[in-house]
């Protein structure tokens, strides 16, 4: 397809369904390299992508409106739920919204203990995507490696709060239990061997020439593009624009304990695994550090069924990068509305960008270079075939556009 | 600091091959899981009241209340209700426990809950009356 | 050539397609096993000792299963393709000297027929990968032709070094004259550009460009299931040890070994020994390989075998020369 060919398709507003379909590459919604189901069509030239176009809401789930029917304290658990990765972000995102609503204040002890398991997430979470970009790349060895590794954080994890995934461990009002007895050994030890692990990876990737050319100038994100189109975390830090929500608006002990945000010029996958194996060693220095400080005190307050009538809006750091948290309060014991917005759902559009211009073997390792969790993001959008206008209905609605739909279908 | 070459990661290899899998043989051998794991849940019945807490605070819907008889307060005759856990449905988060107020409840370090009949996850333990 | 009784019973039996189909079990085990061990796994421990007979199980599994043919797929090669597919690494096996210094069947130029069955392989493949009609196939034996037409002159070029060498075009007589000096002290370059260039042919990391499951997802094969598929992963493994067969018979002396002894039965016993082990370090050198790298793009691929490998071979053939000469 030549360039006025492909000028004069955008000018029509047609999108990829004007293309001939042999030309076009299904990615998922089942596919080995997508953990999730999530659907992009690539327009190929050969192996190269012309253009990308991504469908999303196959695993919309509707628990935004799920909330809406729970008590405060039960939607801590259906909350962490949205992400099986980042869930402590996610509940603490929540809690942290309610408590501004109410206006308690989580003991110091509590806000400590909530830094040091987000920080471990922060671990696990990037630890994960570092191993799958060994996956990703054919370099399984390094997947199971890293995943080995990750393993001894999910470990300790499991010590702490009983669980190694759906923690469960913060609640309205602090954290629900004390860290347990001699911990203290077992953290520092375990931080000692990840900052040596993270020296190790950090090495291995800079220096193996198959990983390097994989990498390297690979899904770059110019500075222009990325303030464009707004994503979050460790991808727009990687294009040179330091933001991190621990530092501009610190949460939890974020005031005590400063995170060193890192940044990179190069916006490319190489940048990114670099970043991110900076940004574990920086989170094992931030526990050790937590772990030093730890105040004595009570580390959690009873808190009221009730919350007051009100908005409040929570945005913290995950792995991935901001979560935000609307809660609105009628001031019941339930919230009349939460709105959640994952990180993902900010670098869907950046990652179709970077896709463009690559070839298809490079498609797995930049299209997740943002981390994506496509079970976090999802939602329902109607789009209109051929004139391509959506928007966004609500359940009435819904429900009649459900009846006309499938009335004309027989 | 080194230089980019191929290959780089033969020497971790060969160390590798002296170290000790980290898989465990699990189904073969028991595994371990750590001193706070939540597991499946478990009702001391002499303990419990049959208040009903546990049944409000339950996020997943796990439990329900089943009357067991009736005793006699004042000249008001009310029933004796006592939990039956639904544990396939169990998300195991431990709110319950948490809000027991008698100490009745306690999540195990059991996680073997594959069945072939879900019937046999139905925890009715409670309802046998401890006098 | 007549055959005798003796000769299809060995053809069939000993050093021949049973042997051989054995030894690609055991190194699928090995290969599995020697992975999951610098991993930090365990690797396939159900089955017989130490999982031994877990790919025997794979395999009859697999060949139990449901078998789908895509509609719009061409049936007549879906159908006769696997076992001409599978046929090539057998029928070249027959001609790797393995019991004695000679082959079961030999002839004047018989390398010339190894070049044949390279390719035919290769053709098979792609002839099967076009004719299941898969989006991700068609891409798939793209990258197959690009791949093969960019290892294909560096892997030739490596094996007319022996030839050179040793005068001969027969790979028992390429055998016979590696005698107290194997090849490979003569021709180390020859011998990592054909083991580079099995990588390739192999579909092993970092050449597993054209079955790469995180991009297009089974490669060539995507479209095969149930029986067609257990034969196509079995012929793989096949060519895994006609590869490394052919590499332990061209540069490593085959069957040759240092010590020999008279008596028929303790020679077949010490040849079939040696053999054995000069297969399985080939085998070892690719399983090391193919663990400890990433994959290479198909573009990487080619440059590397057109701008690097090639050059090399070609000054080891003209060293070659040299010292034949």
């Amino acid at each position: 397809m030549s360039e006025e060919q492909d000028r004069e398709l955008r000018k029509t507003g047609a999108g990829l369904m004007e293309y001939s379909p042999e030309g076009i590459m299904p990615f998922g919604p089942v596919h080995p390299s997508l953990k999730e189901p999530e659907y992009f069509s690539l327009l190929l030239e050969g192996e190269k992508i012309v253009d990308v176009q991504a469908r999303i809401g196959y695993v919309h789930r509707g628990i935004e409106r799920a909330g809406q029917d729970n008590t405060w304290i039960k939607n801590i658990y259906l909350f962490e739920r949205v992400c099986g990765i980042c869930s402590f972000a996610h509940s603490i995102a929540y809690s942290q919204a309610v408590e501004a609503l109410s206006g308690f204040v989580v003991p110091k002890r509590g806000r400590y203990i909530r830094t040091i398991i987000a920080e471990l997430e922060r671990i696990h979470s990037h630890l994960l995507w570092l191993g799958l970009v060994g996956h990703w790349t054919g370099f399984d060895t390094l997947f199971m490696w890293i995943w080995k590794d990750r393993e001894r954080v999910l470990d300790l994890i499991e010590a702490i709060t009983g669980n190694r995934v759906h923690k469960s461990y913060s609640t309205l009002g602090g954290v629900r239990r004390d860290l347990p007895d001699g911990i203290a050994e077992s953290m520092k030890k375990e931080m000692e061997f990840i900052q040596k692990r993270v020296d190790y990876y950090s090495e291995l990737v800079r220096t193996e020439q198959t990983i390097v050319v994989r990498t390297r100038g690979v899904g770059r994100l110019s500075q222009d593009a990325a303030r464009r189109l707004c994503p979050v975390g460790p991808l727009l830090r990687s294009t040179g624009i330091s933001r991190d929500v621990r530092v501009e608006d610190p949460y939890a002990a974020y005031d005590e304990i400063v995170p060193e945000v890192k940044t990179s010029n190069e916006g490319d996958i190489a940048s990114l695994l670099k970043l991110r194996l900076d940004e574990v060693a920086d989170s094992c220095r931030m526990i050790l550090e937590a772990m030093a400080k730890l105040p004595e005190g009570g580390y959690k307050i009873a808190f009221p069924r009730v919350v007051p009538r009100g908005d409040s809006v929570f945005h913290v750091e995950a792995p991935r990068g901001e979560l935000f948290y609307f809660v609105r309060s009628a001031g019941s014991i339930k919230p009349s509305r939460v709105k959640i917005r994952t990180p993902t759902m900010a670098n869907i559009l950046a990652a179709t960008e970077m896709l463009k211009g690559h070839t298809l073997a490079d498609v797995p390792v930049v299209l997740t270079g943002m981390d994506p969790c496509f079970g976090c993001m999802d939602r329902l959008s109607v789009v209109e075939a051929g004139s391509g206008r959506e928007w966004m209905m609500n359940g009435e609605q819904l429900r009649t556009f459900g009846i006309e739909y499938y009335s004309g279908k027989g | 600091m080194g230089r980019r070459r191929v290959g780089k990661a033969f020497g971790e290899m060969l160390r590798m091959v002296w170290a000790r899998p980290v898989t465990v043989k699990y189904p073969f051998e028991p595994a371990k899981v750590a001193g706070r794991f939540r597991g499946k849940l478990d009702i001391d019945p002499a303990k419990c009241t049959g208040c009903g807490v546990c049944k409000n605070s339950c996020p997943a819907g796990v439990i329900e209340m089943v009357k067991i008889g009736t005793r006699k307060v004042g000249d008001r005759e009310i029933e004796n209700r006592r939990p039956v856990f639904d544990l396939y449905t169990c998300i195991s988060c431990g709110q319950c426990v948490d809000d027991c107020r008698f100490g009745a409840l306690k999540l195990t370090g059991d996680f073997e809950l594959a069945v072939f009949d879900k019937e046999s996850l139905v925890m009715k333990k409670a309802l046998k009356i401890v006098e | 050539m007549n055959l005798t009784p003796l000769l299809v019973a060995e053809i069939l039996l000993f050093p021949g397609l049973t042997f051989f189909v054995f030894m690609a079990f055991i190194l699928e085990w090995l290969e599995r096993k020697t992975a999951a061990r610098v991993q930090g796994r365990r690797g396939p421990v159900v089955a017989g000792p130490f999982g031994i007979v877990q790919p025997v199980a794979d395999f009859f599994k697999l060949s139990m299963k449901e078998e789908i043919v895509p509609e719009e797929s061409d049936k007549f090669i879906m159908r006769w393709g696997p076992p001409l597919y599978f046929a090539a690494p057998a029928a070249g096996l027959v001609f790797v000297p393995v019991i004695a210094l000679s082959a079961l069947i030999q002839n004047q130029f018989d390398l010339f027929f190894m070049f044949f069955i390279l390719s035919f392989t290769t053709l098979m493949a792609s002839l099967l990968g076009y004719a299941s009609a898969g989006r991700y196939s068609t891409v798939a034996v793209g990258r197959l032709v690009l791949q093969y037409s960019s290892y294909e002159i560096p892997m030739l070029l490596s094996m007319i070094v022996p030839a050179v060498l040793s005068g001969k075009l027969s790979l028992s007589g390429i055998v016979a004259a590696q005698s107290g000096h194997w090849f490979v002290l003569f021709a180390p370059v020859g011998f990592a550009v054909f083991i580079i260039a099995a990588l390739a042919e192999l579909e092993k990391p970092p050449f597993d460009i054209p079955s790469a499951s995180t991009e297009i997802v089974g490669g060539w094969m995507t479209e095969f299931s149930g029986n067609t598929l257990a034969y196509v992963k079995l012929t793989k493994n096949l060519s895994y040890v006609f590869l490394s067969a052919l590499s332990a018979t061209l540069f490593l002396g085959g069957p040759q070994g240092p010590i020999f002894v008279s008596g028929a039965m303790a020679a077949v016993v010490l040849h079939t020994f040696y053999f054995t082990v000069k297969l399985l370090f080939v085998a070892f050198l690719i399983f090391a390989i193919r663990t400890a790298l990433a994959r290479v793009k198909i573009d990487q691929a080619t440059r590397l075998f057109w701008t690097i490998l090639t050059p090399l071979a070609l000054v080891q053939l003209g060293v070659a020369v040299i010292l034949g000469w």
